[in-house]
């Protein structure tokens, strides 16, 4: 079983900042357009957001597992409802490989497996590194194409 | 090949019937505004207008060509923009033919071919002679099973496998009901509702207005009701389904007629679905689905699908087990102790209407039976043991069929082959009960409501066995139908007997 990469941790933590980031300053804006708040509420949604979002993301970082099996791409998240999604290599549309603007900052990147299904339809798999990335889109193209069915739905 | 030359006629009248209606509010517009000389100037835009139409219209009969050969289907179209397209047949899901009762007595219908991408009809023919639809239908079905376009005449054989009896089509009328009708007529009355209590004398208004909303009420469901049933009787009346070949084909309407075809092998999942009255009297009605779009979301009105309405219980699992033959399913049910979990549930969404009916009572300082809903409280074990006793899951040879639902139960048939991702999934409280829920997701466009086939809180070591028996028959069950693709010109023969049986396990070199 794979691990992500470590670095993938600041990413989520980044992107929890973010929003709280968002929301302290929609907390302050409420503040000083409508209702009188308390003067600590915006400090308060501040630490709560990211606390949760940091913690967020380090639990997500300890759960997250991904494995190409023989003939499955398989992945394990969740923290609380833990998912198991098993995408065999019949199934696959096409596989992107991308990088958000924080993964390029951080120097990371991430792949995306399609599949002709509705509910699982993308699925992502971040926290590679882009040669990572590159390397697991071609190889997963390899094994799709090796196992090509006549009709992928 | 060309459209029907009745086409053009018929286009122009069809969108003519608009210009005309511009027109004639133009018309008391403009001779409102101009006076007596804005008569004849609307006549002239119109007359102009008119003319663009035709015009129109006949360029567009000119430059619509299609052609079928072997492999594709080619349509070249536009006026403004042209297009030029390519379907290849393999790709073809669905060819639906509907024609109205103007199109009927024309003898023109519209054809139009579905294909797994996206949620729009993929081409259509606007209009073609009714023969010429058929033959298309026909054709593209006869080039798809690879056979010689030559031997026209025999066909394959047909095989009726489903006709709607008349109480059938009577209890599916008086079984439905439309509430857009009541609702719009309501949406329309709720204005006059201040003016008629108006005139209502004082004193009895009270009493009248309550008389008068419980009628409204009455009213509207029956309404609901009638509509309900003309629209069901006039969507399945004649409903037929057979079997051609490999592709079922459909037909049904009493003034539009639809006119359908569906491969067999683009079935993705079959669902019957069935409620407490219906089970009761045993009855049920069936859902075929392929990747070309789902019954209900379908193109053109009340979706053109193959479901069948109603019908008795066993007539519905043989037509179902025709199409796929997935024998009598012997449901394995979840572990007896969720029924503790489901009953918690409804105890703690009792305990929360209860409160908050309780905090509604605090606020407007009126003494609401708030205790009410706290008697419910008494059934839950009852909805728990419901619930628990109409979910299930069964392994057969080539399918997965699960079970959900007690007011609306659906029995969903997932081929093995057909699965594209097996997703198996805990939450906090499912992990604390020691379960999971394992789905099948398909390729079908009515998962996307979230009713995929999925066994539901079955026990957390039974959910990891499913999830890799799945992916296992997935493999095999592809396997052998791959070499079943690969040997295409006895496609025919295999078909009935596409068992898993074979369990070559190997993928292609």
């Amino acid at each position: 079983m794979n691990r992500l990469h470590p670095r993938v941790r600041v990413v989520w933590a980044a992107q929890a900042a973010v929003a709280a980031a968002v929301l302290t300053a929609i907390t302050v804006a409420v503040d000083r357009l409508a209702v009188d708040l308390p003067v600590w509420a915006p400090p308060a949604v501040l630490v709560v957001v990211l606390g949760v979002g940091v913690g967020l993301a380090l639990a997500r970082y300890r759960v997250w597992r991904y494995e190409v099996r023989d003939d499955a791409l398989y992945l394990e998240r969740g923290v609380f409802t833990r998912v198991q999604t098993v995408v065999p290599f019949v199934r696959l549309q096409h596989v992107d490989s991308s990088r958000g603007p924080v993964e390029r900052l951080l120097g990371l990147a991430s792949a995306v497996v399609y599949t002709a299904g509705s509910r699982g339809a993308d699925v992502r798999i971040p926290g590679l590194t882009p040669a990572g990335a590159d390397d697991l889109r071609e190889r997963l193209k390899r094994l799709a194409i090796r196992a090509e069915g006549e009709d992928a739905v | 090949m060309k459209l029907s030359p009745l086409s053009v006629p018929y286009r122009v009248v069809e969108r003519g019937a608009s210009v005309v209606f511009t027109a004639a509010i133009l018309f008391s517009g403009a001779s409102a505004a101009f006076g007596p000389a804005g008569g004849p100037l609307a006549v002239a835009l119109v007359g102009l207008g008119l003319l663009g139409l035709v015009a129109y219209e006949v360029t567009y009969y000119r430059r619509f060509a299609y052609a079928l050969d072997e492999e594709t289907l080619d349509i070249r179209s536009g006026v403004v923009s042209r297009r030029n397209r390519e379907i290849p047949l393999r790709r073809v899901q669905n060819v639906d033919i509907s024609r109205n009762v103007v199109q009927r007595a024309l003898g023109i219908a519209v054809v139009d071919f579905e294909t797994a991408g996206g949620s729009e009809t993929e081409a259509s023919l606007r209009f073609v002679a009714f023969e010429e639809a058929k033959r298309l239908q026909g054709e593209i079905g006869r080039l798809k099973r690879g056979e010689d376009v030559d031997d026209e005449g025999e066909g394959p054989a047909t095989t009726e496998l489903f006709a709607l009896a008349p109480r059938e089509l009577a209890l599916v009328g008086a079984l439905s009901f439309d509430a857009r009708v009541p609702g719009l007529l309501i949406l329309l009355l709720s204005g006059s509702v201040p003016a008629v209590s108006s005139l209502l004398p004082a004193g009895s208004g009270r009493l009248l207005l309550a008389a008068g909303v419980v009628a409204l009420v009455l009213g509207a469901v029956l309404v609901a009701w009638a509509a309900g049933a003309v629209v069901a009787v006039l969507n399945y009346y004649d409903f037929r389904l057979a079997r051609v070949g490999d592709e079922l084909q459909y037909e049904r309407g009493l003034l539009r007629r639809y006119d359908g075809s569906i491969p067999l092998d683009k079935v993705q999942t079959l669902t019957v679905t069935d409620n407490p009255l219906k089970r009761a009297f045993g009855y049920a009605a069936l859902r075929i689905e392929t990747a070309g779009y789902a019954p209900g979301s379908g193109p053109g009105e009340g979706g053109s699908e193959a479901a069948v309405p109603l019908a008795t219980r066993d007539r519905v699992f043989d037509l179902a087990n025709h199409i796929e033959a997935f024998g009598s399913p012997a449901f394995e049910r979840p572990p007896r102790r969720v029924r503790s979990r489901y009953a918690i549930r409804y105890l703690l969404a009792i305990g929360v209407l209860v409160g908050l009916l309780y905090g509604a009572d605090l606020l407007v300082a009126r003494s609401v039976p708030w205790y009410g809903p706290a008697a419910l409280a008494l059934l839950a074990p009852v909805a728990a043991h419901l619930k628990w006793k109409h979910r299930g899951y069964w392994l057969g040879e080539d399918h997965l069929v699960t079970r959900n639902g007690v007011l609306r139960r659906r029995i969903k048939v997932v081929p093995y082959y057909r699965v594209q991702t097996v997703i198996d999934t805990r939450t906090v409280f499912q992990r604390r009960w020691g379960v999971a829920t394992v789905t099948a997701d398909t390729a079908g466009s009515l998962s996307l409501t979230g009713h995929d086939a999925a066994a539901v809180d079955v026990d957390a070591a039974t959910a990891e066995r499913l999830r890799t028996t799945l992916e296992t028959r997935l493999r095999t069950a592809l396997a052998t139908r791959r070499g079943w693709v690969d040997g295409a010109d006895d496609a025919d023969e295999n078909l009935d007997s596409d068992t898993g049986a074979g369990t070559e396990d190997e993928t292609d070199p």
